[in-house]
Protein backbone atom coordinates (compact mmCIF):
# COMPACT_ATOMS: atom_id res chain seq x y z
CA UNK A 1 0.00 0.00 0.00
CA UNK A 2 1.00 3.54 -0.64
CA UNK A 3 2.69 5.37 2.21
CA UNK A 4 0.27 5.62 5.14
CA UNK A 5 0.62 9.33 5.76
CA UNK A 6 -0.03 10.09 2.12
CA UNK A 7 -2.87 7.62 1.99
CA UNK A 8 -4.47 9.20 5.04
CA UNK A 9 -4.15 12.56 3.36
CA UNK A 10 -5.91 11.11 0.32
CA UNK A 11 -8.59 9.64 2.57
CA UNK A 12 -9.20 12.90 4.35
CA UNK A 13 -9.23 14.73 1.06
CA UNK A 14 -12.01 12.47 -0.12
CA UNK A 15 -13.82 12.59 3.20
CA UNK A 16 -13.58 16.37 3.09
CA UNK A 17 -12.06 17.10 6.49
CA UNK A 18 -8.97 18.94 5.24
CA UNK A 19 -8.63 22.69 5.58
CA UNK A 20 -8.55 24.88 2.48
CA UNK A 21 -4.74 24.93 2.47
CA UNK A 22 -4.43 21.22 2.92
CA UNK A 23 -6.92 20.67 0.14
CA UNK A 24 -4.84 22.83 -2.13
CA UNK A 25 -1.81 20.81 -1.26
CA UNK A 26 -3.68 17.58 -1.92
CA UNK A 27 -4.86 18.90 -5.27
CA UNK A 28 -1.30 19.73 -6.25
CA UNK A 29 -0.22 16.23 -5.31
CA UNK A 30 -3.12 14.87 -7.29
CA UNK A 31 -1.75 16.41 -10.45
CA UNK A 32 1.85 15.51 -9.83
CA UNK A 33 1.86 12.17 -8.14
CA UNK A 34 0.18 9.21 -9.81
CA UNK A 35 0.44 7.23 -6.60
CA UNK A 36 -1.47 9.85 -4.72
CA UNK A 37 -4.04 10.08 -7.49
CA UNK A 38 -4.55 6.32 -7.29
CA UNK A 39 -4.98 6.64 -3.55
CA UNK A 40 -7.67 9.26 -4.00
CA UNK A 41 -9.53 7.10 -6.52
CA UNK A 42 -9.43 4.20 -4.12
CA UNK A 43 -10.83 6.29 -1.33
CA UNK A 44 -13.56 7.67 -3.55
CA UNK A 45 -14.47 4.10 -4.22
CA UNK A 46 -14.28 3.03 -0.60
CA UNK A 47 -16.26 5.90 0.87
CA UNK A 48 -18.38 6.80 -2.12
CA UNK A 49 -21.05 4.27 -1.34
CA UNK A 50 -22.02 6.25 1.74
CA UNK A 51 -24.06 8.47 -0.54
CA UNK A 52 -26.64 5.70 -0.67
CA UNK A 53 -27.57 6.64 2.85
CA UNK A 54 -28.03 10.32 2.19
CA UNK A 55 -31.63 11.24 1.87
CA UNK A 56 -32.59 12.43 -1.57
CA UNK A 57 -34.12 15.87 -1.84
CA UNK A 58 -35.96 17.03 -4.91
CA UNK A 59 -34.32 20.19 -6.32
CA UNK A 60 -36.51 23.03 -7.58
CA UNK A 61 -37.95 22.22 -11.02
CA UNK A 62 -36.47 25.32 -12.63
CA UNK A 63 -32.96 24.06 -11.94
CA UNK A 64 -33.01 21.98 -15.08
CA UNK A 65 -33.71 25.07 -17.18
CA UNK A 66 -30.74 26.79 -15.64
CA UNK A 67 -28.52 23.84 -16.45
CA UNK A 68 -29.79 23.75 -20.00
CA UNK A 69 -29.21 27.48 -20.31
CA UNK A 70 -25.52 26.99 -19.53
CA UNK A 71 -25.00 24.78 -22.51
CA UNK A 72 -24.54 27.74 -24.77
CA UNK A 73 -21.18 28.23 -23.13
CA UNK A 74 -19.84 24.72 -23.18
CA UNK A 75 -20.43 22.39 -26.06
CA UNK A 76 -17.81 19.71 -26.02
CA UNK A 77 -19.22 17.30 -28.52
CA UNK A 78 -19.20 18.97 -31.87
CA UNK A 79 -21.71 16.57 -33.33
CA UNK A 80 -24.15 17.11 -30.55
CA UNK A 81 -26.89 19.65 -31.08
CA UNK A 82 -27.28 22.21 -28.35
CA UNK A 83 -29.57 20.92 -25.70
CA UNK A 84 -33.06 22.17 -26.22
CA UNK A 85 -34.64 23.73 -23.22
CA UNK A 86 -37.03 21.27 -21.73
CA UNK A 87 -39.67 22.77 -19.58
CA UNK A 88 -41.41 19.71 -18.38
CA UNK A 89 -39.48 17.21 -16.40
CA UNK A 90 -39.30 14.06 -18.38
CA UNK A 91 -39.23 11.71 -15.46
CA UNK A 92 -40.61 11.59 -12.02
CA UNK A 93 -37.92 11.77 -9.38
CA UNK A 94 -36.36 8.42 -9.13
CA UNK A 95 -35.34 8.87 -5.58
CA UNK A 96 -37.87 10.41 -3.31
CA UNK A 97 -37.19 11.79 0.12
CA UNK A 98 -38.16 9.40 2.82
CA UNK A 99 -41.41 10.16 4.54
CA UNK A 100 -40.05 9.67 7.98
CA UNK A 101 -37.76 12.20 9.54
CA UNK A 102 -34.26 11.07 10.37
CA UNK A 103 -34.12 9.15 13.57
CA UNK A 104 -32.76 10.88 16.61
CA UNK A 105 -29.82 8.59 16.89
CA UNK A 106 -30.08 6.32 13.94
CA UNK A 107 -28.16 3.13 14.13
CA UNK A 108 -25.48 2.73 11.57
CA UNK A 109 -26.65 -0.73 10.78
CA UNK A 110 -30.27 -1.70 10.68
CA UNK A 111 -31.39 -3.11 13.95
CA UNK A 112 -33.46 -5.75 12.24
CA UNK A 113 -30.50 -6.96 10.29
CA UNK A 114 -28.23 -8.65 12.70
CA UNK A 115 -26.49 -10.28 9.79
CA UNK A 116 -25.11 -6.97 8.60
CA UNK A 117 -23.99 -6.02 11.99
CA UNK A 118 -20.62 -6.85 13.25
CA UNK A 119 -19.33 -7.01 16.72
CA UNK A 120 -17.96 -3.57 17.45
CA UNK A 121 -14.43 -3.82 18.66
CA UNK A 122 -13.82 -0.74 20.73
CA UNK A 123 -10.45 0.67 19.81
CA UNK A 124 -8.20 1.63 22.67
CA UNK A 125 -9.01 4.93 24.31
CA UNK A 126 -7.13 7.84 22.87
CA UNK A 127 -4.73 8.06 25.77
CA UNK A 128 -3.61 4.55 25.04
CA UNK A 129 -2.95 5.01 21.36
CA UNK A 130 0.53 3.87 20.60
CA UNK A 131 2.49 7.05 20.88
CA UNK A 132 4.69 6.20 17.97
CA UNK A 133 1.77 5.79 15.64
CA UNK A 134 -0.08 8.96 16.43
CA UNK A 135 3.15 10.90 16.59
CA UNK A 136 4.39 9.70 13.28
CA UNK A 137 1.08 10.55 11.65
CA UNK A 138 1.06 13.96 13.21
CA UNK A 139 4.63 14.46 12.17
CA UNK A 140 4.03 13.45 8.61
CA UNK A 141 1.01 15.65 8.43
CA UNK A 142 2.99 18.54 9.77
CA UNK A 143 5.59 17.76 7.17
CA UNK A 144 3.16 17.53 4.36
CA UNK A 145 1.64 20.78 5.46
CA UNK A 146 4.90 22.57 5.83
CA UNK A 147 6.12 21.50 2.45
CA UNK A 148 4.15 23.49 -0.06
CA UNK A 149 4.11 26.84 1.69
CA UNK A 150 6.16 28.43 -1.02
CA UNK A 151 4.30 26.70 -3.75
CA UNK A 152 1.04 27.85 -2.32
CA UNK A 153 2.13 31.42 -2.25
CA UNK A 154 3.34 31.03 -5.75
CA UNK A 155 0.07 29.68 -6.94
CA UNK A 156 -1.76 32.58 -5.44
CA UNK A 157 0.46 35.28 -6.80
CA UNK A 158 1.46 34.05 -10.20
CA UNK A 159 -0.79 34.62 -13.15
CA UNK A 160 -2.42 31.56 -14.56
CA UNK A 161 -1.69 30.57 -18.08
CA UNK A 162 -4.94 31.33 -19.72
CA UNK A 163 -5.23 30.42 -23.33
CA UNK A 164 -7.21 33.31 -24.75
CA UNK A 165 -9.61 31.05 -26.54
CA UNK A 166 -10.38 29.22 -23.35
CA UNK A 167 -11.05 32.28 -21.37
CA UNK A 168 -13.37 33.82 -23.87
CA UNK A 169 -15.39 30.66 -24.06
CA UNK A 170 -16.72 31.25 -20.63
CA UNK A 171 -18.98 34.01 -19.63
CA UNK A 172 -17.82 34.28 -16.09
CA UNK A 173 -14.74 33.57 -14.08
CA UNK A 174 -16.65 30.94 -12.23
CA UNK A 175 -17.35 29.00 -15.33
CA UNK A 176 -13.77 29.25 -16.23
CA UNK A 177 -12.74 28.04 -12.81
CA UNK A 178 -15.10 25.18 -13.18
CA UNK A 179 -13.52 24.21 -16.43
CA UNK A 180 -10.12 24.51 -14.87
CA UNK A 181 -11.02 22.29 -12.03
CA UNK A 182 -12.38 19.91 -14.59
CA UNK A 183 -8.97 20.01 -16.19
CA UNK A 184 -7.38 19.05 -12.97
CA UNK A 185 -9.65 16.10 -12.56
CA UNK A 186 -9.10 15.20 -16.16
CA UNK A 187 -5.43 15.35 -15.60
CA UNK A 188 -5.61 13.17 -12.58
CA UNK A 189 -7.59 10.70 -14.61
CA UNK A 190 -5.16 11.00 -17.44
CA UNK A 191 -2.27 10.21 -15.20
CA UNK A 192 -3.95 7.08 -14.02
CA UNK A 193 -5.23 5.99 -17.38
CA UNK A 194 -2.53 3.38 -17.80
CA UNK A 195 -3.96 1.55 -14.88
CA UNK A 196 -7.37 1.22 -16.32
CA UNK A 197 -5.95 -0.02 -19.54
CA UNK A 198 -3.56 -2.53 -18.19
CA UNK A 199 -4.22 -3.69 -14.70
CA UNK A 200 -7.05 -4.33 -12.32
CA UNK A 201 -7.19 -2.46 -9.08
CA UNK A 202 -5.77 -5.30 -7.07
CA UNK A 203 -2.67 -5.34 -9.15
CA UNK A 204 -2.13 -1.66 -8.49
CA UNK A 205 -1.78 -2.26 -4.82
CA UNK A 206 0.81 -4.88 -5.61
CA UNK A 207 2.67 -2.53 -7.89
CA UNK A 208 2.59 0.20 -5.34
CA UNK A 209 3.74 -2.15 -2.65
CA UNK A 210 6.60 -3.13 -4.89
CA UNK A 211 7.36 0.50 -5.40
CA UNK A 212 7.31 1.27 -1.72
CA UNK A 213 9.41 -1.80 -1.14
CA UNK A 214 11.89 -0.53 -3.65
CA UNK A 215 11.94 2.78 -1.90
CA UNK A 216 12.77 1.09 1.34
CA UNK A 217 15.46 -1.16 0.11
CA UNK A 218 17.00 1.11 -2.44
CA UNK A 219 16.15 4.59 -1.29
CA UNK A 220 18.60 6.12 -3.70
CA UNK A 221 16.72 4.56 -6.55
CA UNK A 222 13.30 5.80 -5.62
CA UNK A 223 13.70 8.89 -3.52
CA UNK A 224 10.02 9.61 -3.35
CA UNK A 225 9.87 9.59 0.41
CA UNK A 226 12.08 12.60 1.10
CA UNK A 227 9.90 14.76 -1.10
CA UNK A 228 9.26 17.18 1.70
CA UNK A 229 12.85 17.86 2.61
CA UNK A 230 13.79 18.19 -0.98
CA UNK A 231 11.27 20.87 -1.73
CA UNK A 232 12.15 22.73 1.40
CA UNK A 233 15.84 22.96 0.72
CA UNK A 234 16.13 23.19 -3.00
CA UNK A 235 15.65 26.22 -5.17
CA UNK A 236 13.09 24.29 -7.09
CA UNK A 237 9.81 24.89 -8.84
CA UNK A 238 8.51 26.84 -5.89
CA UNK A 239 10.27 29.86 -7.24
CA UNK A 240 8.63 29.60 -10.58
CA UNK A 241 5.25 30.25 -11.97
CA UNK A 242 4.98 26.52 -12.27
CA UNK A 243 2.11 26.12 -14.62
CA UNK A 244 2.95 23.41 -17.09
CA UNK A 245 4.09 20.12 -15.78
CA UNK A 246 5.16 16.88 -17.39
CA UNK A 247 5.89 13.65 -15.62
CA UNK A 248 8.59 11.86 -17.53
CA UNK A 249 8.51 8.22 -16.84
CA UNK A 250 9.15 4.81 -18.16
CA UNK A 251 7.09 2.86 -15.73
CA UNK A 252 3.85 4.25 -14.46
CA UNK A 253 4.63 3.76 -10.81
CA UNK A 254 7.96 5.48 -11.01
CA UNK A 255 8.14 8.94 -12.43
CA UNK A 256 11.78 9.57 -13.23
CA UNK A 257 11.67 13.28 -13.82
CA UNK A 258 9.17 16.01 -13.23
CA UNK A 259 9.42 18.73 -15.79
CA UNK A 260 7.93 22.10 -15.02
CA UNK A 261 7.68 24.76 -17.69
CA UNK A 262 6.92 28.37 -16.97
CA UNK A 263 6.04 30.06 -20.23
CA UNK A 264 6.06 33.52 -18.64
CA UNK A 265 9.63 33.50 -17.53
CA UNK A 266 10.56 30.97 -20.22
CA UNK A 267 12.17 28.82 -17.63
CA UNK A 268 12.14 25.11 -17.17
CA UNK A 269 12.86 23.05 -14.12
CA UNK A 270 13.64 19.40 -14.22
CA UNK A 271 13.34 17.60 -10.98
CA UNK A 272 15.05 14.27 -10.76
CA UNK A 273 12.74 11.90 -8.98
CA UNK A 274 13.94 8.39 -9.42
CA UNK A 275 16.48 8.52 -12.22
CA UNK A 276 19.94 7.75 -10.97
CA UNK A 277 22.89 9.45 -12.58
CA UNK A 278 24.99 7.12 -14.65
CA UNK A 279 28.72 7.50 -14.57
CA UNK A 280 30.13 8.97 -17.74
CA UNK A 281 26.74 9.58 -19.27
CA UNK A 282 24.24 12.39 -19.25
CA UNK A 283 20.51 12.61 -19.40
CA UNK A 284 19.36 14.97 -22.10
CA UNK A 285 15.93 16.54 -22.31
CA UNK A 286 14.14 16.76 -25.65
CA UNK A 287 11.12 18.52 -26.98
CA UNK A 288 9.20 16.53 -29.55
CA UNK A 289 6.73 18.48 -31.62
CA UNK A 290 4.92 17.86 -34.86
CA UNK A 291 6.27 21.23 -35.92
CA UNK A 292 9.79 19.94 -36.12
CA UNK A 293 11.07 16.98 -38.06
CA UNK A 294 13.45 16.02 -35.24
CA UNK A 295 13.48 16.39 -31.46
CA UNK A 296 14.84 19.68 -30.19
CA UNK A 297 17.33 19.52 -27.39
CA UNK A 298 16.43 21.37 -24.22
CA UNK A 299 19.80 20.64 -22.76
CA UNK A 300 21.46 18.20 -20.47
CA UNK A 301 19.86 17.44 -17.14
CA UNK A 302 22.24 18.25 -14.30
CA UNK A 303 23.18 15.84 -11.57
CA UNK A 304 21.46 17.79 -8.84
CA UNK A 305 17.97 17.28 -7.64
CA UNK A 306 16.80 20.25 -9.66
CA UNK A 307 17.99 21.61 -12.94
CA UNK A 308 16.67 25.05 -13.69
CA UNK A 309 17.41 26.97 -16.83
CA UNK A 310 15.94 29.24 -19.46
CA UNK A 311 14.13 27.38 -22.20
CA UNK A 312 16.47 27.34 -25.17
CA UNK A 313 15.12 28.13 -28.60
CA UNK A 314 12.16 30.25 -29.42
CA UNK A 315 9.21 27.94 -28.90
CA UNK A 316 5.88 29.60 -28.42
CA UNK A 317 3.53 28.66 -25.62
CA UNK A 318 1.29 26.60 -27.85
CA UNK A 319 4.24 24.54 -28.98
CA UNK A 320 5.47 24.05 -25.46
CA UNK A 321 2.02 23.00 -24.42
CA UNK A 322 1.40 20.57 -27.22
CA UNK A 323 4.81 18.97 -27.27
CA UNK A 324 5.91 15.68 -25.85
CA UNK A 325 9.02 15.60 -23.76
CA UNK A 326 11.60 12.88 -23.54
CA UNK A 327 14.82 12.13 -21.80
CA UNK A 328 17.51 10.10 -23.48
CA UNK A 329 20.73 8.73 -22.14
CA UNK A 330 23.62 10.35 -23.98
CA UNK A 331 27.37 10.48 -23.76
CA UNK A 332 28.61 12.78 -21.02
CA UNK A 333 27.81 16.36 -21.90
CA UNK A 334 24.96 15.52 -24.23
CA UNK A 335 24.36 14.27 -27.71
CA UNK A 336 27.22 15.19 -30.02
CA UNK A 337 24.97 15.40 -33.04
CA UNK A 338 22.05 17.45 -31.74
CA UNK A 339 19.61 14.58 -32.04
CA UNK A 340 19.10 11.78 -29.55
CA UNK A 341 21.72 9.08 -29.99
CA UNK A 342 21.13 7.01 -26.90
CA UNK A 343 18.02 5.21 -25.78
CA UNK A 344 14.99 7.34 -24.99
CA UNK A 345 14.30 6.32 -21.46
CA UNK A 346 11.50 8.53 -20.29
CA UNK A 347 8.69 10.35 -22.01
CA UNK A 348 5.71 12.42 -21.01
CA UNK A 349 3.18 14.96 -22.16
CA UNK A 350 2.79 18.32 -20.59
CA UNK A 351 -0.28 19.13 -18.60
CA UNK A 352 -1.53 22.28 -17.06
CA UNK A 353 -0.74 22.45 -13.42
CA UNK A 354 -2.92 23.56 -10.57
CA UNK A 355 -4.66 26.79 -11.46
CA UNK A 356 -3.82 29.93 -9.61
CA UNK A 357 -6.44 31.55 -7.48
CA UNK A 358 -5.92 35.17 -8.39
CA UNK A 359 -3.99 36.54 -11.31
CA UNK A 360 -1.37 39.05 -10.29
CA UNK A 361 1.38 40.64 -12.30
CA UNK A 362 4.75 39.03 -12.07
CA UNK A 363 7.88 41.03 -12.00
CA UNK B 1 -34.06 3.57 -8.90
CA UNK B 2 -32.68 2.98 -12.31
CA UNK B 3 -30.50 -0.04 -12.57
CA UNK B 4 -26.85 0.73 -12.34
CA UNK B 5 -26.29 -0.69 -15.80
CA UNK B 6 -28.81 1.75 -17.16
CA UNK B 7 -27.05 4.66 -15.54
CA UNK B 8 -23.76 3.51 -17.02
CA UNK B 9 -25.41 3.33 -20.40
CA UNK B 10 -26.80 6.83 -19.96
CA UNK B 11 -23.40 8.26 -19.10
CA UNK B 12 -22.02 6.56 -22.20
CA UNK B 13 -24.71 8.16 -24.30
CA UNK B 14 -24.05 11.54 -22.69
CA UNK B 15 -20.41 11.17 -23.66
CA UNK B 16 -21.58 11.00 -27.26
CA UNK B 17 -23.54 14.20 -26.83
CA UNK B 18 -26.97 12.64 -26.39
CA UNK B 19 -29.00 15.38 -24.72
CA UNK B 20 -32.02 13.18 -24.12
CA UNK B 21 -29.83 10.76 -22.21
CA UNK B 22 -28.44 13.68 -20.27
CA UNK B 23 -31.90 14.69 -19.24
CA UNK B 24 -32.73 11.18 -18.15
CA UNK B 25 -29.50 11.01 -16.21
CA UNK B 26 -30.41 14.26 -14.54
CA UNK B 27 -33.85 12.93 -13.70
CA UNK B 28 -32.37 9.79 -12.21
CA UNK B 29 -29.67 11.45 -10.12
CA UNK B 30 -30.76 15.00 -9.30
CA UNK B 31 -32.50 14.27 -6.00
CA UNK B 32 -29.55 12.31 -4.66
CA UNK B 33 -27.03 14.98 -5.66
CA UNK B 34 -29.19 17.78 -4.36
CA UNK B 35 -29.67 15.96 -1.07
CA UNK B 36 -25.92 15.53 -0.67
CA UNK B 37 -25.21 19.15 -1.55
CA UNK B 38 -27.95 20.63 0.58
CA UNK B 39 -26.68 18.76 3.59
CA UNK B 40 -23.18 20.11 3.12
CA UNK B 41 -23.91 23.60 1.88
CA UNK B 42 -27.04 24.30 3.89
CA UNK B 43 -28.26 26.99 1.55
CA UNK B 44 -30.48 26.04 -1.40
CA UNK B 45 -28.99 28.80 -3.62
CA UNK B 46 -25.52 27.41 -3.12
CA UNK B 47 -26.65 23.85 -3.60
CA UNK B 48 -28.31 24.82 -6.88
CA UNK B 49 -25.20 26.56 -8.03
CA UNK B 50 -23.09 23.50 -7.43
CA UNK B 51 -25.75 21.34 -9.07
CA UNK B 52 -25.33 23.41 -12.21
CA UNK B 53 -21.58 23.14 -12.10
CA UNK B 54 -21.68 19.45 -11.45
CA UNK B 55 -24.03 18.60 -14.27
CA UNK B 56 -22.04 20.77 -16.61
CA UNK B 57 -18.98 18.83 -15.58
CA UNK B 58 -20.82 15.57 -16.06
CA UNK B 59 -21.67 16.70 -19.57
CA UNK B 60 -18.12 17.70 -20.44
CA UNK B 61 -16.44 14.79 -18.72
CA UNK B 62 -18.78 11.92 -19.42
CA UNK B 63 -16.24 10.43 -21.78
CA UNK B 64 -13.77 10.20 -18.91
CA UNK B 65 -16.12 8.15 -16.80
CA UNK B 66 -14.86 4.66 -16.17
CA UNK B 67 -17.51 2.24 -14.91
CA UNK B 68 -14.84 -0.12 -13.63
CA UNK B 69 -13.69 2.51 -11.13
CA UNK B 70 -16.97 3.80 -9.79
CA UNK B 71 -20.70 3.67 -10.29
CA UNK B 72 -22.14 6.69 -12.10
CA UNK B 73 -23.83 7.95 -8.96
CA UNK B 74 -20.66 7.59 -6.91
CA UNK B 75 -18.72 9.43 -9.58
CA UNK B 76 -21.22 12.25 -9.73
CA UNK B 77 -21.59 12.54 -5.98
CA UNK B 78 -17.80 12.62 -5.59
CA UNK B 79 -17.57 15.56 -8.01
CA UNK B 80 -20.42 17.39 -6.35
CA UNK B 81 -19.14 16.84 -2.82
CA UNK B 82 -15.64 17.84 -3.78
CA UNK B 83 -16.84 21.13 -5.17
CA UNK B 84 -19.17 21.75 -2.23
CA UNK B 85 -16.38 21.16 0.26
CA UNK B 86 -14.09 23.49 -1.67
CA UNK B 87 -16.75 26.15 -1.33
CA UNK B 88 -17.37 25.71 2.37
CA UNK B 89 -13.66 25.60 3.14
CA UNK B 90 -12.88 28.67 1.11
CA UNK B 91 -15.65 30.83 2.44
CA UNK B 92 -14.38 30.10 5.93
CA UNK B 93 -15.51 27.98 8.76
CA UNK B 94 -17.52 30.62 10.61
CA UNK B 95 -20.42 30.74 8.18
CA UNK B 96 -21.63 27.41 9.43
CA UNK B 97 -22.91 29.38 12.36
CA UNK B 98 -25.52 31.06 10.19
CA UNK B 99 -26.91 27.70 9.28
CA UNK B 100 -28.81 26.45 12.25
CA UNK B 101 -29.88 23.32 10.45
CA UNK B 102 -26.29 22.32 9.98
CA UNK B 103 -25.75 22.56 13.68
CA UNK B 104 -28.39 20.09 14.46
CA UNK B 105 -26.23 17.18 15.41
CA UNK B 106 -29.26 15.07 16.18
CA UNK B 107 -30.26 15.03 12.54
CA UNK B 108 -26.74 14.35 11.42
CA UNK B 109 -27.03 10.84 10.17
CA UNK B 110 -29.51 9.87 7.52
CA UNK B 111 -32.22 7.41 8.20
CA UNK B 112 -31.23 3.80 7.91
CA UNK B 113 -32.24 2.20 4.71
CA UNK B 114 -33.64 -1.11 3.81
CA UNK B 115 -31.17 -3.83 3.24
CA UNK B 116 -32.22 -4.38 -0.33
CA UNK B 117 -31.03 -0.89 -1.18
CA UNK B 118 -27.57 -1.70 0.01
CA UNK B 119 -24.95 -2.59 -2.50
CA UNK B 120 -22.35 -5.17 -1.61
CA UNK B 121 -19.75 -2.44 -1.40
CA UNK B 122 -21.88 -0.49 1.02
CA UNK B 123 -22.47 -3.48 3.22
CA UNK B 124 -18.77 -4.10 3.36
CA UNK B 125 -18.05 -0.48 4.19
CA UNK B 126 -20.71 -0.41 6.87
CA UNK B 127 -19.52 -3.56 8.52
CA UNK B 128 -16.03 -2.05 8.64
CA UNK B 129 -17.38 1.21 10.00
CA UNK B 130 -19.29 -0.83 12.55
CA UNK B 131 -16.04 -2.12 13.94
CA UNK B 132 -14.98 1.37 14.91
CA UNK B 133 -16.09 2.58 18.26
CA UNK B 134 -19.33 4.59 18.10
CA UNK B 135 -17.74 7.94 18.61
CA UNK B 136 -15.35 7.36 15.74
CA UNK B 137 -18.12 6.09 13.50
CA UNK B 138 -19.86 9.30 14.28
CA UNK B 139 -17.05 11.60 13.27
CA UNK B 140 -16.44 9.75 10.02
CA UNK B 141 -20.12 9.84 9.13
CA UNK B 142 -20.55 13.44 10.22
CA UNK B 143 -17.59 14.43 8.13
CA UNK B 144 -19.02 12.65 5.12
CA UNK B 145 -22.60 13.78 5.42
CA UNK B 146 -22.11 17.28 6.69
CA UNK B 147 -18.82 18.05 5.03
CA UNK B 148 -17.32 19.24 8.27
CA UNK B 149 -13.65 19.95 8.68
CA UNK B 150 -11.64 18.70 11.63
CA UNK B 151 -12.05 22.08 13.27
CA UNK B 152 -15.80 21.99 12.86
CA UNK B 153 -15.99 18.44 14.17
CA UNK B 154 -13.92 19.57 17.11
CA UNK B 155 -16.22 22.49 17.87
CA UNK B 156 -19.47 20.62 17.36
CA UNK B 157 -18.50 17.58 19.32
CA UNK B 158 -16.37 19.36 21.86
CA UNK B 159 -13.39 17.15 21.26
CA UNK B 160 -9.88 18.61 20.91
CA UNK B 161 -8.93 19.04 17.30
CA UNK B 162 -5.80 16.96 17.69
CA UNK B 163 -7.89 14.10 18.95
CA UNK B 164 -10.21 14.47 15.98
CA UNK B 165 -7.22 14.44 13.69
CA UNK B 166 -5.82 11.30 15.26
CA UNK B 167 -9.17 9.54 15.34
CA UNK B 168 -9.94 10.37 11.75
CA UNK B 169 -6.65 9.09 10.47
CA UNK B 170 -6.71 5.97 12.56
CA UNK B 171 -10.31 5.28 11.66
CA UNK B 172 -9.69 5.73 7.97
CA UNK B 173 -6.67 3.49 7.97
CA UNK B 174 -8.61 0.89 9.94
CA UNK B 175 -11.38 1.07 7.36
CA UNK B 176 -8.80 0.56 4.67
CA UNK B 177 -7.36 -2.51 6.37
CA UNK B 178 -10.80 -3.88 7.07
CA UNK B 179 -11.96 -3.43 3.49
CA UNK B 180 -8.99 -5.41 2.41
CA UNK B 181 -7.27 -3.17 -0.09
Amino acid sequence: MYDDAQDALAAEYVLGTLSADEREHAEALLTLDPGFAASVRMWERRLGELNVMVEAVEPPPELWDKIVAEFGAVEPSSEAPPAAPVLATAEPPVETPPETPPAESPPLIMADEPGTDSIPIPPPPVGELPEAVSDSIAASLAKSLAEPAEERTERVTAPPVVPPDVESKFESKDEYKLERSANVVQLARGVSRWRRMTVVMGAIAALLALYIGLAQFAPGLVPLGPRTQVVAQAPGPAQLGARLVAVLQQEPTAPAFLLTVDPQSRTLVVRRVSATPEAGRSYELWLISSQFPAPKSLGVVGNDEFTQRPIPGNFDVATLRAASYAVSLEPSGGSPSGVPTGPVLFTGKIVESVPTAAPAPRT
Amino acid sequence: MLMQAELVWLVGAVAKGDTAAFERLYGATRAKLYGVLLRILGKPELAEEVMQETYLKVWTMADKFDPTLASPITWMVAMARNRAIDIVRKRGEISIEDEPEAQNVAAETPAPLARREMTEELKRLLSCLGKLDPEKQRIVLLAYYSGWSREQLSTKLDIPVNTIKTWLRRSLLEIRECMGH
